[in-house]
């Protein structure tokens, strides 16, 4: 431990007494402690071992101590020394270029929290955003700031509604931030309001001369005449964007899906202005207040200059009691890729049929995984698919159960679906559908630990089966109902099973888990299973059908579902 | 925790001038601290090395040239979870100009005979997946890529953890023909004992 570290000279304290804590400088008392103490001695309660404390952090180390590294006390303290200053100048197209750089640099801010950074680390950066009522005079930054936390709120509680504890822990946290600012909820008014001001802006500098009346007298947007056009349409896009977005969130949260038409409108919308606003930098490049600091792709503004406004260790009081994590936000070309992948992947989401087949749904959701989503995504989706326990909101797990496995929909009403194993198999069938929709690690070590599940349901239900009724395993026609059901969700729980293992071995290939001297072994292992897997399915179909009629196509359908992967991978199954 | 292994310009030297030493008390842990400080990126407390070094001091092992120290290994072991007794290396660390001459292979060896000694049934550890000296060498030994972990170091790096099992006695009935159909990674644990 560095001793010279506590030779520091009693300051006097700035940190003011309150009325239960008086603060007095411990460096004397420590200094002694220490003289006393030979090299490897711990001083420690009973309790306190080695293991312990390897958690603790050292105070003053910058590498561990989140709350050293900053300039500033408090966010106050910042604000009073002018780090965030409203109006940012009195300069109308000042203030205008400015307003414009805090929107880009916050759009990368987002980005980065999104892509698992924290969210006091990253847009709430911003002081602006952490004082909400001082903006209030100022209409384009106020209303933005609103739709901004009012976002994050939104997306914040998709991503802890969804609840999966993989990577999100990190991201939604948000104690100490204020997140629900005083009507926010309205900030899509305030928002419309503004942005049809600057409409009418936009119409006055383009309309000729000679047509404008003096009534229609608008004050301009900023002062200099020839650059009112392009700063008017360098905002309209970036309000347009943030409003159709945030109703991209609200409309895919509507439940049972009867949001997603719409939705699909907005995200087309917000694609556009995005490119409306990559279009911008142009303009805003070239005309930027003093020179362009940053002309490179790095920059986190189109305009090239830094954001008025942000400071990363504002919050680094109230950040998470972990060693100071390195941030490197986005660039705003990055940021705004990011922007539209998200929006493609939400789209994908958006177009799906909802269809009330477990297999087509597992195909999709296989499918939307290779494009790698992020979290936000992948969170809409799982939110998607279970809500209330059901399918889409709509179909109870028994339904999806029953069409699985082939049986007729005169089953759907069938009291068996009450049965206490037959319950659990819906539970499992929500909780696999869940991991699907989780990030490819963490989705492969919950898969193998689920098999034991499966395992046990079948093990549970064919022994109610036996219990109930016999060993008999021949099912016809007029028979007892309930044991057609049963054996037909037995067939179709192996299935399942060996769909499982199949995913948690081609997901290895994804995560780079295997090396060319294991390919052998997982093929090996992939064969036998999807042998079974088409045995299974099979079986599942003549018992259905009870005819041979579907049995060539239907081994070649499982197969040929699985087999691009492996022959891309260019070995040869025996 | 974190591996460092990368091939760069070496220092020259005989294989026969490294000397290797178990841990040996608190005169050591400055050397081990200043290599693994300078070299990794996570921070670790003084309290990190202790906890390794004074619970587990036959696990750790340096190596010197001309009686500097030039690389370490810091490990672990215990009861798991599933009451398997597993070993943990939890830092490793070679200076660059003495990388790619076997000496992390030397160190990790030295500290896995330990722990099979001592009765381990695997060992375990983390290294980021951009890590290829590491991977390597740790591939050459037997481990294979048991997990990857998502974002699992602070500057948002995924992480392999890698597991070597040691065979078990009641494989060792079992019978290993030479055929070359049989090809399980079992080979390679016969690999690392033959190496031992």
């Amino acid at each position: 431990m560095d001793r010279h570290a506590l030779h520091q000279p009693s300051s006097s304290s700035s940190i003011p007494a309150t009325a239960n804590t008086v603060w007095t400088d411990a460096s004397p008392l420590l200094e002694v402690a220490c003289k006393d103490l030979r090299d490897g001695e711990l001083i420690h309660v009973d309790n306190f071992n080695l293991y312990a404390a390897m958690s603790a952090l050292e105070i003053m180390d910058p590498k561990m101590d989140s709350g050293i590294v900053n300039r500033y006390c408090s966010v106050d303290e910042a604000i009073e020394d002018g780090v965030a200053p409203v109006p940012i100048s009195t300069d109308k197209t000042t203030d205008v270029q400015c307003v414009i750089d805090i929107m880009d640099h916050l759009l990368t801010c987002e980005a980065t929290w999104h892509k698992g950074h924290s969210l006091a680390q990253t847009v709430f950066s911003c002081a602006y955003l952490l004082r909400p009522e001082r903006t209030s005079s100022h209409a384009l930054l106020h209303s933005y700031c609103k739709v901004i936390r009012a976002t994050c709120k939104a997306v914040i509680t998709v991503v802890s509604d969804a609840r999966t504890h993989e990577e999100e822990d990190l991201f939604t946290m948000a104690y100490g931030l204020p997140l629900s600012g005083d009507g926010d909820e309205k900030c899509l008014s305030l928002l419309n309001a503004v942005e049809e001001n600057i409409s009418r802006q936009l119409r006055a500098c383009k309309a000729p001369s000679s047509k404008r009346k003096p009534l229609e007298d608008i004050e301009p947007l900023q002062t200099n005449f020839d650059l009112e056009e392009g700063y008017c349409k360098a905002l309209l896009c970036r309000l347009r964007f943030r409003k159709h977005f945030f109703h991209v969130l609200t409309c895919m949260r509507r439940p049972q899906g009867r949001g997603l038409e719409l939705a699909r409108k907005h995200i087309a919308s917000c694609i556009s202005e995005l490119g409306v606003i990559l279009k911008s930098a142009e303009f805003l490049m070239s005309n930027a207040h003093g020179t362009c600091e940053d002309a490179t792709e790095d920059r986190t503004t189109a305009s090239g200059h830094q954001a008025i406004g942000f400071d990363a260790s504002l919050n680094s009081r109230i950040s998470a009691p972990t060693p100071p994590r390195s941030i490197k936000i986005l660039s705003w070309k990055k940021a705004i890729e990011y922007f539209e992948k998200l929006l493609h992947d939400l789209d994908i989401i958006c177009s799906y049929p909802l269809d009330p087949s477990l297999e087509v749904l597992l195909r999709f959701v296989a499918q939307f995984q290779k494009a790698q989503p992020d979290l936000v995504a992948r969170a809409h989706l799982q939110l998607l698919l279970v809500q209330d326990g059901k399918l889409y909101g709509k179909c109870p797990m028994f339904s999806l159960i029953i069409r699985a496995a082939r049986l007729p929909e005169v089953f759907l009403h069938h009291d068996i679906q009450k049965n206490e194993y037959v319950v659990q198999l819906g539970q499992l069938v929500i909780n696999m559908l869940k991991i699907l929709c989780t990030n490819a690690a963490w989705q492969r070590r919950k898969l193998g630990k689920i098999l034991q599940d499966w395992r046990v349901i079948y093990v549970q239900i064919e022994l109610a089966f036996r219990k109930d009724f016999g060993e008999g395993s021949s099912i016809s026609n007029g028979d007892n109902a309930s044991a057609r059901i049963l054996k037909h969700i037995l067939i179709w729980v192996e299935e399942q099973t060996y769909w499982i293992s199949h995913r948690f071995l081609i997901l290895g290939f994804e995560l780079e888990l295997y090396s060319p001297s294991e390919y052998c072994m997982v093929y090996w292992y992939l064969y036998v299973v999807l042998i079974r897997l088409a045995e299974k399915t099979h079986l599942k179909m003549t018992v259905s059908d009870g005819s041979g009629k579907y049995t060539s196509t239907s081994c070649m359908f499982c197969f040929q579902g699985q087999w691009p992967e492996l022959r891309s991978k260019n070995v040869c199954v025996v | 925790m974190e591996q460092v292994q990368e091939k760069q310009r070496t220092e020259e030297f005989d294989a026969s001038e490294i000397e290797y030493v178990s841990y040996g008390g608190e005169h050591h842990l400055p050397l081990i601290m200043n290599l693994v400080d300078q070299e990794l990126s996570e921070p670790y407390s003084i309290f990190t090395y202790r906890y390794f070094v004074y619970l587990w001091p036959q696990l750790s092992f340096m190596a010197f040239h001309k009686g500097k120290c030039v690389g370490t290994v810091v490990c672990k072991m215990g009861d798991h979870r599933d009451s398997k007794f597993r070993g943990y290396i939890a830092m490793l660390v070679v200076i660059k100009p003495y990388r790619g001459r076997g000496i992390a292979t030397e160190l990790v060896t030295r500290s896995i005979q330990v722990m099979m000694e001592s009765g381990c049934e695997e060992v375990t550890l983390e290294a980021e997946v951009t890590n290829e000296g590491a991977l390597a060498l740790y591939g050459r030994l037997g481990f294979i890529r048991a997990k990857r972990l998502f974002r699992y170091y602070l500057n948002g790096v995924d992480a392999f953890r890698l597991k070597l099992l040691f065979p078990q006695p009641e494989m060792a009935d079992r019978d290993y023909t030479q055929n070359h159909d049989d090809h399980s990674p079992r080979e390679e644990y016969s690999e690392l004992h033959r190496h031992l």
